[in-house]
């Protein structure tokens, strides 16, 4: 069930994350050619800009699904285990606790920006780009959760979720390059 | 005092691995909430909606997007053959090829953990039936790949340049010089192995290989020449550069026809989720700067030490002293965005120039890399090599020797990077 949950939830994440990249890309490379023949889209700092703070939040979430943000585990590691186990309880607290401020501080802010508009494209909602926020932040919480069991028996076991990537990173490549 | 504590609480959540991102953004809470009180909690959406918009970092995606296409796309091969057909003829001539190789190479993904996992996979197998012992295979691979982040495009450099708010172009510019002598210099350093443990050369050197293997390679040279041609000529900005070495790496994917969708599809996501990361410790990192200048922190630092001394090469020295302690415990991103916003001033004050002081700090994080327990180019080539970290330490250390002088060279004789940069832009 809840292994279920992850996987869908790791799939819709890597498709938005991709197709966010994709958006990025054309955008930038549209107005890249747009500006060397010599026409300026009016819209491109506004719009990328945008599309940068969407792959941030959604691109997070789905790296604390994979539990790839940049951390320091050494010294946690190095705790004997009650107290490891302690602080990593305390540690995930702080982390939710964060993104429930950041949600509920993104809602907040939503209101206030009822009825404006982007400034180049005066047709789209600044709600509609800045629920990113909101939206990001919940999806941080479930994502943090669902890969906690994981996280937890790794720690218990004493085991670096960095090596352990880095591992995996590894393997892969030695696998396409004894494939060639 | 308040400051105080908010150091000390974000040293504390660092070291129970809270995400770095998260613990700054904790601590400047707690700063928001001591001095301005619960209504100012509404900040943390503003602050951390703004620093996810930097527009200058856009160029982050793009560039990781470019080297992730790179990987993808058959170049890695093409590259290696063409500098083994140049180089390999040395003694030594494989080791020589991973270091020429990891130039072009290396770190233009911004994730040096798939780069050294992409190239070593390739070079560090060949080294080990050459002849070469794991260590020095490792050793090589990681010293080599760490030098490639001062040599442009490179990751750290653009955080640097829009956290300083100086110029990204200029930065890249200055890396050229010191990256070529510290080139130079871990050849140096290899070749004095290959003596020693009579490595073998690779292959007699042949004209008419050369030029094979360059017409083969030629298409992947579009990118440099792109790069670094559209940014010394003043024709695009560095995000620009970063679009069109898209458009190139795709093409030339397209050309050699090893782009496949489940390549693209990786090339992507990985791209996305590097710069999520990187760009969720700017945002809060834009949360805690507003706390702290407000707090007038940065001046106060600035004044502290500009009493102490007003020589620029005292203070560059205690910089750089911070920065290789920093360089064990920090990843180069987290590093930069956490310190950077924080000594600017000192660095302005003292009439350091900003450029300078980049490539001073972006040569230290390179060092930082090579340093465990936070060392993820050295681990991941230790991995590579099948070689303990320790061991292939004791043959790093030679390697690192290198970087070391260049550092010392770069912050000593600011001409040495900085004299492109005059001829280019000043």
């Amino acid at each position: 069930m809840l292994a279920t949950l992850r996987n869908f939830l790791e799939a819709v994440l890597e498709w938005v994350t991709i197709l966010l990249m994709v958006l990025l890309t054309v955008i930038v490379i549209v107005a890249v050619l747009f500006r060397i023949f010599g026409d300026s889209l009016s819209w491109y700092d506004e719009v990328a800009a945008i599309c940068l703070s969407w792959i941030t939040y959604y691109g997070a979430a789905l790296a604390a699904l994979k539990r790839r943000h940049i951390g320091f585990d050494s010294v946690l590691l190095a705790f004997p285990v009650p107290i490891r186990m302690a602080a990593l309880i305390i540690a995930e607290i702080i982390v939710l606790g964060f993104f429930v401020i950041m949600a509920w501080a993104g809602m907040e802010v939503l209101d206030v920006l009822e009825g404006d508009y982007l400034v180049s494209l005066t047709w789209v909602p600044v709600q509609f780009t800045q629920s990113v926020i909101p939206i990001g932040a919940t999806l941080f919480i479930i994502c943090e959760l669902l890969s906690l069991p994981e996280y937890w028996r790794m720690t218990l076991a004493g085991k670096s979720l960095e090596h352990a990537e880095i591992e995996e990173e590894v393997e892969a490549e030695m696998k396409k390059a004894g494939a060639n | 005092m308040l400051i105080l504590l908010c150091f000390v609480v974000l040293l504390i959540l660092i070291c129970i691995n809270v995400p770095i991102a998260v613990a700054l953004a904790v601590s400047a809470i707690i700063g928001l909430l001591a001095t301005e009180g619960p209504g100012s909690l509404v900040t943390v959406a503003l602050d951390m909606y703004d620093g996810s918009t930097k527009f200058s970092l856009i160029a982050i995606p793009m560039f990781v997007l470019a080297g992730a296409l790179m990987n993808a796309g058959g170049i890695t091969d093409r590259l290696i053959n063409f500098v083994s057909a140049l180089i390999g003829f040395v003694r030594g001539g494989l080791a020589m090829v991973n270091i020429g190789v990891s130039l072009f190479f290396a770190e233009i993904s911004g994730s040096a953990v798939a780069d050294v996992a992409a190239l070593g996979s390739i070079l560090i197998p060949q080294m080990k039936k050459r002849g070469y012992s794991a260590p020095l295979a490792a050793a090589v691979t990681s010293s080599s790949a760490s030098l490639a982040i001062i040599i442009p495009p490179s990751i750290p450099m653009i955080l640097y340049a829009t956290s300083a708010g100086t110029s990204v172009e200029q930065l890249f510019v200055a890396g050229i010089v010191p990256g070529l002598i510290g080139a130079f210099g871990l050849m140096f350093v290899a070749y004095m192995f290959a003596v020693r443990y009579n490595l073998p050369v690779e292959e007699a050197f042949n004209t008419r290989r050369v030029f094979d293997t360059f017409m083969d390679a030629l298409p992947a040279f579009s990118l440099p020449v792109i790069i670094l041609g559209g940014i010394f000529g003043g024709w695009v900005t560095a995000t620009e550069a970063a679009g069109l070495a898209v458009i190139a790496a795709l093409l030339v994917g397209l050309w050699y026809g090893e782009f496949n969708i489940r390549h693209l599809r990786r090339a992507m996501l990985d791209g996305g989720m590097q710069t999520a990361v990187v760009m969720l410790l700017v945002a809060a990192s834009v949360l805690m700067g507003g706390f702290l200048t407000r707090a007038q922190v940065p001046q106060q630092l600035a004044q502290g030490i500009l009493d102490f001394t007003t020589n620029q090469y005292v203070i560059l020295a205690i910089l750089n002293v911070f920065f290789l302690i920093i360089g064990f415990f920090l990843h180069s991103a987290a590093a930069i965005i956490l310190v950077i916003p924080i000594v600017i001033p000192l660095i302005n004050a003292a009439g350091i120039d900003p450029v300078h002081f980049g490539l001073v700090v972006t040569l230290n994080l390179a060092i930082g890399q090579q340093t465990p327990p936070v060392a993820s180019v050295l681990i991941t080539s230790c991995a590579v090599a099948r070689a303990n970290i320790w061991e292939v330490s004791k043959v790093n250390v030679y390697f690192v020797a290198v970087l070391f002088v260049v550092l010392m060279l770069c912050t000593y004789v600011p001409a040495v990077p900085m004299f492109l940069v005059e001829y280019f832009y000043r």
